[in-house]
């Protein structure tokens, strides 16, 4: 009967954390893996990677770091067994171009594909910082990279990101 | 602190906010910051990909005792089918419950609460005015939820017909505007829905025999919103 209790107990907590974090995980998954299908795959993976290690969630509010750090090891599972080709944006897969084709006006399709097309270094500290809220110090940990590192890319993101809006404004 | 420093800076985090003593004598470096934060808007609007609908796996069975070694990565496999297939039974079942409401036909709960979203105008204005005490204890009465202000600035609160119950609809002020919120104590889901339209976005939870639906426009982050309401709300009915 106690068992029942602590299994009911532990599945809502579960419940609760991954419907508030669910649209983190899988927007955190699709720009990693630029692929509406392979996200939503690393995503369910990542969901039962969490559930089987839930109690090393000491605290709740540390749970959104918790399961993107999660969302990334599962991506990087995936491409150590499958090394995609790079991409071309000119040239993609169905489940490539569903992340492009929901965009609902030009300039959000333009700045979407620009972000597409950053290389993975540049676009994964871009998504951790502007959507997902991390500061540069907490973006350096959950990259094992240093500070100054992520500045530097987070600079050079902006700035190609900056070139190509305004080369498309132009045209 | 010279331009290039500043630029930098800005370049890397436009929420940088050292370097005032440069910035307010350098013009160049003001315009280079207003276009790094507008850029930043639209990087944020971009990011923001359609979600879609939460499926759970299939948890039964997961042996939750060794979590050492890493199981092989496999498909989807046909648990999560079943999954899907009662996250439509359950979209079946939901629209055969919901009906007509202020001349509208709705067949989901969701459908409902967008466009109840939009019903009241009113509700949505940016605000810095709260709502009462008084008042929000009268529209979220204590028989129906334990609710105070920790969630945010509630600027409006009314009771309105949703499903066939009378629910509170509260307002609070999020960063990017207004964030409506029902609480739905009668509708009880097995798992959260995605709320989405062309402006704005959101979700209805599922909290223990009830739910909570939450809506903000599609640059709102949500997340904080949802904590604190799974915080401050306790059903008593």
């Amino acid at each position: 009967m106690q068992s029942n209790t602590a299994d009911v107990s532990r599945r809502k907590r579960f419940d609760q954390i991954v419907a508030v974090y669910h649209q983190d995980m899988y927007r955190y998954a699709a720009w990693l893996c630029r692929d509406k299908a392979i996200a939503e795959d690393v995503v369910q993976e990542s969901m039962l990677r969490a559930w089987k290690s839930l109690e090393a969630l000491r605290d709740d509010a540390a749970a959104k770091p918790w399961l993107l750090t999660i969302v990334r090891r599962e991506n990087a599972r995936y491409f150590e067994r499958k090394r995609l080709e790079t991409v071309d944006i000119d040239n993609l897969t169905a489940s490539q171009a569903a992340l492009l084709a929901e965009a609902p006006d030009d300039d959000l399709r333009d700045m979407r594909a620009a972000i597409y097309e950053l290389e993975d270094d540049y676009r994964e500290p871009l998504v951790l910082q502007v959507m997902m809220g991390y500061s540069t110090n907490e973006i350096a940990e959950q990259m094992e990279l240093k500070q100054g590192a992520v500045l530097t890319r987070l600079h050079r993101a902006r700035a190609k990101l900056r070139d190509v809006m305004q080369q498309q404004a132009s045209e | 602190m010279n331009c290039d420093d500043y630029k930098q800076a800005i370049g890397a985090d436009p929420r940088f906010d050292g370097g005032a003593g440069h910035l307010s004598d350098c013009q160049s470096c003001q315009e280079y910051r207003r276009e790094m934060q507008a850029l930043d808007l639209q990087i944020g609007r971009a990011l923001a990909l359609d979600v879609p609908e939460l499926v759970m796996p299939s948890l039964d069975g997961v042996d939750t005792g060794n979590v050492v070694a890493l199981e092989p990565r496999r498909r989807i496999a046909m648990k999560t089918w079943y999954s899907v297939a009662a996250t439509v039974v359950l979209a079946v079942f939901i629209g055969f419950r919901f009906g007509v409401d202020h001349g509208q036909q709705f067949d989901s709960l969701a459908e409902e609460v967008l466009a109840h979203t939009t019903h009241e105008p009113a509700a949505l204005q940016v605000t810095d005015k709260k709502v009462s005490d008084d008042k929000l204890r009268q529209v979220v009465p204590a028989n129906i939820a334990a609710m105070d202000h920790s969630a945010g600035l509630i600027t409006f609160a009314e009771t309105c017909p949703i499903g066939g119950h009378d629910v509170p609809h509260l307002v609070i002020q999020g960063e990017h505007g207004p964030i409506t919120i029902m609480l739905l104590p009668h509708e009880k889901i097995s798992e959260a829905i995605s709320l989405n339209d062309e402006n704005s976005h959101g979700v209805i939870l599922p909290v223990g025999d009830g739910s909570i639906a939450i809506i903000g426009s599609r640059e709102e982050k949500l997340e904080e919103v949802q904590k604190q309401l799974l915080q401050s709300v306790t059903w008593e009915t």
